[in-house]
């Protein structure tokens, strides 16, 4: 935002046009009424002196002669055909004089002077003065933007603060607090019904895990065992979210050389990865809560994208990128959401392993990314630092 | 004669069939539905580890760890149902020497359990180690501290035999969790840190010491 367009400036434009606009109003009506009532006294001073001692004025303009009507009529006008040397004439039949405006003329142009620099002066008091009244609404206002700009970016404990008032800074400063206390609520209703969920899952879960390792080995029991390992690593999702979102997670951190480790890491999902190092990097980090990132990426990588997976190490960034149709638009808008898969071409899922990536990311302080490459395919971003 | 298991968990189904997976990786199990229970099955005798739960109702599992403890040094696995750091931390404290969070799988539990009933076996004929007032004696698994004999629990014995192999040599934690709790890779660091404050009540809180960022070492 250019500050010559800021509402402060505005406000200061608007006043000065104002006062401008008054100040010219009132000039020329002062200007109007003067400059009739030297004509006035004029035309008494000039018909008093042609009763008085008529002179020959010598001879008359034609304006005035034509003005004669007959004997007794008495005529008045005002000659400016010189405009710096004004006159006032008088006329009667075979009679007239003429009297000089010049004071009145030079009274009129002082008075003018006068008022012009009365008003450039009260402008320069005005506008300066209407810059800096305005600088506390603004102040109020930009307090807002920066209040919602913060909510916007993740911050729900954000507020304005606006005080009292009463006016309509006021008002937009509480909306925006409902609004963020709402968005609020609504995060830590999700929250804790995510915590709560996976919590009353638990118990039963590991009652089923260690009853179906129990089985008699069989296709049917293979078919059970394989969906109480997909409902286990669901409900220690949703848990990992749970503890990530209570916030009380903590970097537990050691060097790690990332080339090795990413290729431990992506051995360990038992997926394919082509992995590519650059240099021999190395990370202070925590190593847990790294693997659960990549592991995630490569396993989002397969479920949602297309083989070949790549994972490269340069510095301490590491991309995954697969060659699938890409993130959706709303991933990329706002970031992974849980139970939000986006477009339905990206296959099934519960939005939860991003999720978990950025959270753990969080954690230990990296920056998850995500994009799409130019020619095609998912591309998500670690960078440690 | 087999390895006895004392299994204290509420839950029935958790209960029974962690019992019918353990016996039939050959453990005898003796089981108890809640904390007052066990702790009376405990006290009758015979059991070569204690598999809890944390939350149980009477006594709690932190507090049963916590009983037990003052009279014995018998492994304590905790299952914690959470997974919370408070949960986990309090339990460790208790004298607990190692946890696992539900739901684990029997393969991961049996690892957890034979880690623990692993004896400490150093290489025969190796000479009583000493360092200051602290006297440890590997072949006997004795542990003087100014002459006195004093008990360690399985767990904080292994881990003092760990520093004392590597006397004045900084053990990270990833180390520890691999050589004393034979955790792969991704062990949890506090049941390390929680050890050695265990470890450092017994034998003086100066003689094992942090290294910050990176572990502890024995002083020599």
């Amino acid at each position: 935002m250019s500050p010559w367009r800021s509402l402060r400036w505005q406000i200061a434009a608007l006043v000065a046009v104002a006062s401008g606009v008054v100040a010219l109003a009132v000039g020329l009506l002062v200007h109007r009424s003067t400059f009739d009532r030297s004509l006035n006294l004029g035309r008494d001073r000039a018909l008093t002196a042609l009763m008085a001692d008529p002179a020959d004025p010598g001879p008359l303009p034609a304006a005035l002669a034509a003005q004669i009507g007959g004997p007794d009529t008495y005529v008045t006008w005002y000659d400016d055909r010189d405009p710096d040397v004004p006159w006032m004439w008088a006329a009667t039949t075979a009679k007239a004089v003429r009297i000089d405006m010049g004071g009145e003329l030079r009274n009129l142009r002082a008075l003018d002077r006068h008022i012009v620099l009365a008003s450039l002066g009260v402008l320069g008091l005005v506008v300066p003065l209407a810059a800096l009244a305005a600088e506390l609404p603004n102040h109020r206002l930009r307090r807002v933007a920066r209040t919602a700009r913060r909510v916007a970016d993740g911050d729900l404990e954000a507020r304005t603060s606006a005080g009292r008032g009463g006016d309509e800074i006021t008002g937009i400063a509480a909306a925006v607090d409902t609004m963020a206390a709402a968005l609020h609520d609504r995060l830590r209703t999700e929250q804790r019904f995510t915590a709560d969920v996976a919590h009353e899952l638990r118990t039963p879960l590991t009652g089923l895990v260690t009853s179906a390792e129990l089985l008699p080995e069989g296709e049917a029991t293979d078919l059970v065992r394989d969906r109480v390992r997909v409902l286990r690593t669901l409900v220690e999702n949703l848990l990992e979210i749970s503890r990530l979102d209570a916030g009380a997670e903590s970097a537990d951190r050691v060097e790690v050389p990332l080339g090795r480790f990413a290729g431990d890491c992506v051995h360990r999902t038992g997926l394919a990865a082509e992995v590519t190092v650059h240099g021999d990097p190395i990370a202070v980090t925590d190593p847990r809560r790294l693997d659960r990132i990549l592991a995630n990426l490569v396993v989002n990588a397969h479920r949602h994208g297309r083989a070949p997976v790549e994972v490269r190490v340069a510095g301490t960034t590491i991309t995954v990128r697969d060659h699938g149709p890409g993130f959706p638009a709303s991933l990329l808008a706002e970031g992974p959401r849980r139970f939000r898969t986006g477009a339905s071409e990206r296959g099934r899922g519960h939005g939860l392993g991003l999720t978990i990536a950025a959270g753990q990311a969080r954690v230990i302080g990296a920056r998850l990314g995500f994009a799409n490459a130019p020619e095609g395919g998912a591309v998500a971003t670690v960078r440690l630092n | 004669m087999s390895v006895s298991v004392l299994l204290v968990e509420d839950d029935e189904v958790i209960r029974r069939s962690v019992g019918m997976a353990l016996e039939r990786y050959g453990y005898r199990v003796a089981s108890a539905a809640d904390g007052l229970t066990g702790l009376e099955r405990f006290r009758s005798g015979g059991h070569d580890l204690l598999l809890l739960d944390v939350m149980l109702p009477g006594l709690d599992g932190i507090g049963l760890c916590r009983r037990v403890r003052e009279t014995s040094l018998v492994p304590i696995l905790m299952m914690s149902a959470r997974g919370d750091a408070l949960d986990v931390v309090s339990g460790l404290e208790a004298g607990a020497d190692d946890y696992v969070v539900k739901p684990a799988d029997t393969s991961v539990l049996v690892a957890r359990i034979r880690a623990l009933l692993r004896r400490a076996t150093p290489a025969p004929g190796t000479p009583r180690l000493v360092f200051g007032d602290l006297t440890v004696d590997p072949e006997a698994l004795e542990v003087y501290v100014a002459g006195e004999r004093i008990s360690l629990a399985p767990t904080e014995l292994r881990l003092l035999l760990e520093f004392a192999a590597n006397p004045g040599i900084v053990l990270d934690r990833q180390t520890l969790l691999r050589d004393v709790w034979d955790y792969g890779w991704d062990g949890d660091s506090r049941v390390v840190d929680l050890c050695v404050q265990r470890l450092r009540r017994k034998i003086g809180a100066d003689r094992v010491e942090t290294v910050r960022g990176f572990g502890y070492k024995l002083r020599r």
